[in-house]
């Protein structure tokens, strides 16, 4: 469905991706995992031939730069947040997308059930919730049933609630012989609805593996919550970054993800530099993102 | 390790629709949103005003001697379309793209199976929509106004002056489009529309009579230069279409129809033309090589 | 010595030219004009070589005792005639005189000839010989209600005083304007009656050395000079229409010239005149209406002496490119109760120059002026500040007339506007109206047929519905793919 071999995109010095290789099957579905900035986005983009770069990225065979119309016509793409002229009304954008994908018929109720957004066809863009707009993004996406889903982060800017019932969702929606492809930092979103996962680090793929391996990679279901004073908090996750580890903030302290037999390293590498450590305790990557949430 | 030997490299077929349709869709959004949009709204009245000013005094101080008929309010709309018309399509064609590319709409737009070259045209297109409407209101109820006063102009020159402002406003969309191509930013490309609409509704006049007085001209490059200007280029071609003459020019007129006789009007067209699809040409260029956000 | 100088250099070139080609052309012509059988060697041949009065008509007249009314029936006749003895000579219907293409058709060489109601058709075209569809050389003759069709010259008095020419239309062949001839032309014929003729697309209709001449309702189209007066004093213009030539009116070194109740539109050629004067004396213009030409009235040295001051009264001078056009030189003008409506320059100074010897009022009132920008709070009609005409633009385009090319533009009123807002660039004004009229003066004559205002009124009603037609359809694109496709 897509193979990218070779891909590198820069933009000035900055390398975004570099040397990214991967194909995904009819069917299967991939993960883009990794902390902000780590090429995520870009490499979606360059997928959907939004951006120049060097090597090639085919889907469906073909290729996205020379013939990006096409490749295009097989992709549905959700985007972190849908901006779109918000002064459409539902029925307008969806008639709009139809055209544009070539679908003749659409069923407006039914589109909109499909993506539990009943009876909001009259509505206009501007007021839709957040959690709203990605359904409706997701019924544009969806639209003409496109063999390849290409999700950017999706439930980024979703509260708890919202986000859980998208990935529910979703997950009815990839086992039906869809190809998928996403963007996502949040280890449960991964669990769920992946089976393998590539991970990136600063625009380099680390590691490609099955969404077992994922886990087991994650530290077999454990998370660091290191309680620190605020000052020193991005100071230890530069640190912890720069030992491969994937720290993010939360609200008291800093959650890293660890691997089964290194729980304790990062708690040595602080100390190392003299970064105080007021209190930590193990959680489950569960229990670590509602954590999260429950912070922000 | 050719892409035909791996499963993945499959070629699945795809359907997207073929380009004019996607034109079309894509210019019936834009043509929604404009004239729906207030400033249009505002262009649009602000046009209506001056043109129903200047047909209604025009028509009362040549009509009160039973004058009317000699083509004097002819003379002040085209001024008042050089003046609006140029400014209205230049804004608006520079807020077009990059307003959406900093909105993050172009991104979610060209993620879907369209290509740029049909953005492009679609917004064109829709855009061109709106101006036409605009400009036939106003001039239609110039017409009007112009009926009910005594009748000081022919239909004929009405029906020329609108098709003519119409291709001015096309030209003026076009080269506000690849001011939004350009830009980075909205406010700067509305900014850099605005500037661009200054220079070539006074500037280069000003900068051609300070040339000609300077240099001492000949007529020939004096004309020249004037035909260039896409604002005088329509002014010419609206007296030529009136009068079949643009002697009311002076010297540099006369120099014009004597040299060039029937294929004046063709030099005018070719003028606006020009200033239609070059700029057009080159937006699409850059627009296709410029990123989304 | 000056003033002789424009006749006589062409009749020079004209006698040298004949000199020189004459002989060379005559086999060539001779050949042509075969037609009368060569036998005939005695009978009298005009220039062209065409035998005269040998047709039913000459013969008609070779008949005719002195002072018979001849009466000619209707019919086609290919000949060429003269009147050597005073008849009348009337068509009976539609009696056509063809010239086939050559030579002069009809002469007059006797006193008190009639000739009436004839279709005089296709002379010769040749410009030296000037090919005339009526050559007069005789006094008291009237040519009235001819028509003259694809003639080179049409009617030409030569010393033929005492003429009228009445009701005759006269138009020319279709030639480039310098191959035309004049529609009418006087040589030295006084007291001559010009009127109800209508002549187009000819070259002049021109007066030479002509006194006491009356010209009145005639009307004069796409011709090169509407009338043209030469050296001819005591002339009454009036209530003529002269549109669509290159000039309207054009008096040159004459005097004691009325001009009168005429209108003179669309005079447009490279000077384009509506009426124009070159050392003419003594003239009095009233009461014209002088619209849409390049330049309404012109003067160039006029008046001549001092003897009297050139009288421009109660004409209305109306968007014209110029209303007034001054020479430097040019005073002694009285320029009163006239209306200068909308002109795109009312008045101006060719070159640089002064206009403080010709006064814009007479009797304390002025002229009216669309562009006087003051008021009149004790409405006597005066305006209460004098009018003087100060504007930048115009200024520059006294200065270079090539900037006409800009007019029209928006920089236009940006310099207008500087102008008024910088009194240190502000040019000193051209003239001076004391007494500004705030009303119009009424108008002598009708300015004609306005365009309809019905077909204007649909004209406006289809562009307003093109405007809802692109906003229907904006809505309406949305709504069929919904009806169409879209299950709401």
């Amino acid at each position: 469905m897509i193979r990218i071999d070779h891909l590198t995109k820069t933009f000035g010095k900055f390398t975004a991706a570099a040397d990214i290789s991967l194909s995904l099957a009819r069917g299967e579905s991939l993960a883009l995992w990794g902390s902000n900035g780590a090429g995520k986005t870009t490499i979606i983009r360059c997928v959907l031939g939004l951006l120049s770069f060097q090597g090639t990225i085919r889907v469906g065979g073909r290729d996205v730069a020379r013939d990006g119309k096409r490749a295009r016509s097989l992709i549905g793409y959700v985007p972190q947040e849908l901006a779109f002229y918000d002064d459409l009304r539902v029925w307008e954008a969806i008639t709009l997308f139809a055209r544009l994908k070539n679908v003749a018929r659409v069923d407006l109720d039914a589109t909109l059930d499909h993506v539990g957004i009943p009876d909001q066809g009259g509505k206009r863009i501007r007021e839709l919730s957040g959690g709203m707009k990605q359904r409706l993004a997701l019924a544009i996406a969806l639209l003409g049933d496109p063999p390849l889903l290409v999700l950017d982060e999706v439930t980024a800017s979703l509260d708890v609630c919202g986000r859980a019932e998208l990935v529910a969702l979703l997950g009815r929606l990839s086992g039906q012989g869809r190809s998928l492809l996403f963007a996502s930092h949040r280890a449960d979103e991964v669990t769920s609805l992946a089976q393998r996962v590539l991970m990136l680090d600063k625009g380099k793929a680390t590691a490609e593996v099955p969404v077992s391996q994922f886990v087991a990679r994650l530290g077999a279901g454990s998370v660091l919550h290191l309680h620190m004073p605020e000052p020193s908090r991005p100071i230890a996750i530069e640190l912890l970054r720069g030992h491969g580890f994937a720290p993010t903030l939360n609200g008291v302290g800093i959650l890293v993800p660890v691997p089964a037999t290194q729980k304790a390293v990062p708690l040595r590498l602080l100390a190392e530099a003299r970064l105080s450590v007021d209190d930590f305790e193990l959680l489950s990557p569960r229990d670590a993102s509602l954590s999260q949430e429950n912070h922000a | 390790m050719s892409a035909a030997t791996l499963p993945s490299s499959d070629v699945i077929p795809a359907h997207a629709p073929g380009m004019i349709s996607n034109i079309l869709t894509l210019a019936w959004r834009e043509l929604r949103d404009a004239l729906r949009a207030r400033s249009f709204l505002l262009y649009s009245l602000a046009f209506l005003a001056l043109g129903l000013g200047v047909s209604y005094v025009s028509a009362a101080g040549t009509g009160s001697l039973g004058l009317s008929g000699f083509g004097r309010t002819t003379a002040g709309l085209i001024n008042i379309v050089l003046l609006v018309v140029p400014l209205m399509a230049l804004t608006t064609g520079a807020s077009a793209i990059a307003g959406d590319r900093e909105r993050g709409m172009l991104l979610f737009l060209l993620a879907q199976p369209v290509s740029r070259l049909e953005v492009v045209l679609g917004k064109f297109l829709g855009l061109s929509g709106a101006l036409i409407a605009c400009i036939t209101l106003g001039l239609g109820a110039c017409s009007l106004v112009l009926a009910w006063q005594g009748g000081a102009t022919e239909p004929r020159t009405m029906l020329w002056l609108a098709s003519l402002s119409v291709l001015l406003a096309l030209s003026m969309l076009s080269v506000g489009m690849l001011v939004s191509a350009l830009a980075r930013k909205a406010s700067v490309a509305v900014g850099t529309g605005v500037f661009l609409w200054l220079a070539l509704v006074f500037v280069t006049d000003l900068g051609i009579m300070a040339g000609t007085l300077a240099l001492r001209l000949p007529v020939r490059s004096l004309f020249f230069l004037t035909l260039s200007n896409p604002l005088q280029a329509f002014k010419m071609w609206a007296l030529h279409s009136i009068d079949a003459s643009i002697d009311v020019l002076g010297p540099a007129g006369l120099y014009a129809m004597d040299t060039y006789h029937d294929t004046l009007p063709w030099m005018f067209g070719t003028s606006l033309a020009a200033w239609i699809v070059l700029p057009l040409v080159a937006a699409a260029l850059i627009f296709r090589t410029r990123s989304p956000v | 010595m000056n003033a002789n100088r424009p006749i006589f250099a062409p009749l020079a070139l004209a006698c040298i030219v004949g000199a020189c080609i004459g002989p060379a052309i005559a086999p060539a012509l001779g050949q042509e004009a075969m037609r009368p059988p060569a036998e005939l060697r005695d009978a009298v041949r005009d220039s062209s070589g065409v035998e005269i009065n040998a047709g039913t008509i000459g013969q008609l007249i070779n008949a005719a005792q002195p002072g018979d009314v001849v009466r000619v029936p209707a019919g086609v006749y290919r000949e060429h005639i003269r009147i050597d003895k005073p008849l009348s000579l009337i068509a009976d219907g539609r009696a056509v005189i063809d010239g086939m293409s050559s030579g002069d058709i009809v002469e007059i060489t006797a006193s008190n000839v009639t000739f009436r109601g004839f279709i005089v058709r296709d002379t010769g075209i040749d410009l030296d010989k000037e090919n005339a569809a009526i050559r007069v050389l005789a006094d008291h003759a009237v040519i009235e209600n001819n028509t003259l069709e694809d003639i080179l010259f049409g009617i030409d008095l030569k010393q033929a005083p005492d003429a009228v020419v009445r009701g005759n239309l006269i138009g020319g062949k279709n030639l480039d304007i310098a191959r035309r001839g004049d529609g009418l032309r006087l040589w030295r014929s006084d007291r001559v009656l010009i009127e109800n003729n209508t002549i187009h697309d000819g070259r002049d209709a021109i007066l030479w050395y002509s006194q006491n001449v009356t010209v009145r309702n005639n009307t004069s189209r796409r011709c090169r000079y509407g009338f043209h007066l030469m050296y001819s004093d005591d002339v009454v213009m009036e209530n003529n229409e002269l549109t669509h030539n290159s000039v309207g009116i054009y008096l040159m070194y004459s005097k004691v010239v009325t001009i009168r109740g005429n209108r003179l539109l669309s005079n447009r050629g490279p000077s384009g005149y509506g009426i124009g004067l070159k050392e003419t004396d003594q003239f009095t213009i009233n009461d014209n209406l002088i619209a849409a030409n390049r330049a309404g009235i012109y003067l160039d040295g006029s008046p001549f002496t001092k003897l009297k001051p050139g009288d421009i009264s109660r004409n209305t001078i109306a968007c014209n490119d110029v209303g007034l056009t001054f020479l430097p030189s040019v005073k002694g003008n009285v320029i009163a109760a006239n209306n200068f409506v909308d002109n795109i320059e009312q008045v101006c100074v060719s070159g640089r120059g002064e206009l403080t010897g010709n006064d814009f009022a007479a009797a304390d009132r002025g002229n009216f002026w669309t562009d006087y920008a003051g008021y009149d709070a004790n409405a006597d009609g005066i305006g209460d500040f004098a009018h003087e005409s100060v504007t930048l633009f115009e200024n520059l385009l006294d200065r270079e007339p090539k900037l006409r090319l800009l007019l029209f533009s928006p920089a236009q009123q940006a310099i207008e506007f500087v102008g008024r807002a910088i009194p240190a660039i502000r040019p000193e004004p051209k003239f001076f109206d004391p007494a500004p009229l705030t009303k119009p003066v009424p108008l002598a004559t009708s300015a004609g047929v306005a365009p309809s205002r019905l077909s204007l009124a649909v004209c406006g009603l289809g562009l307003a519905s093109i405007a809802s037609l692109v906003y229907v359809s904006s809505r309406a694109f949305a709504h069929t793919t919904r009806r169409k496709g879209v299950v709401a």
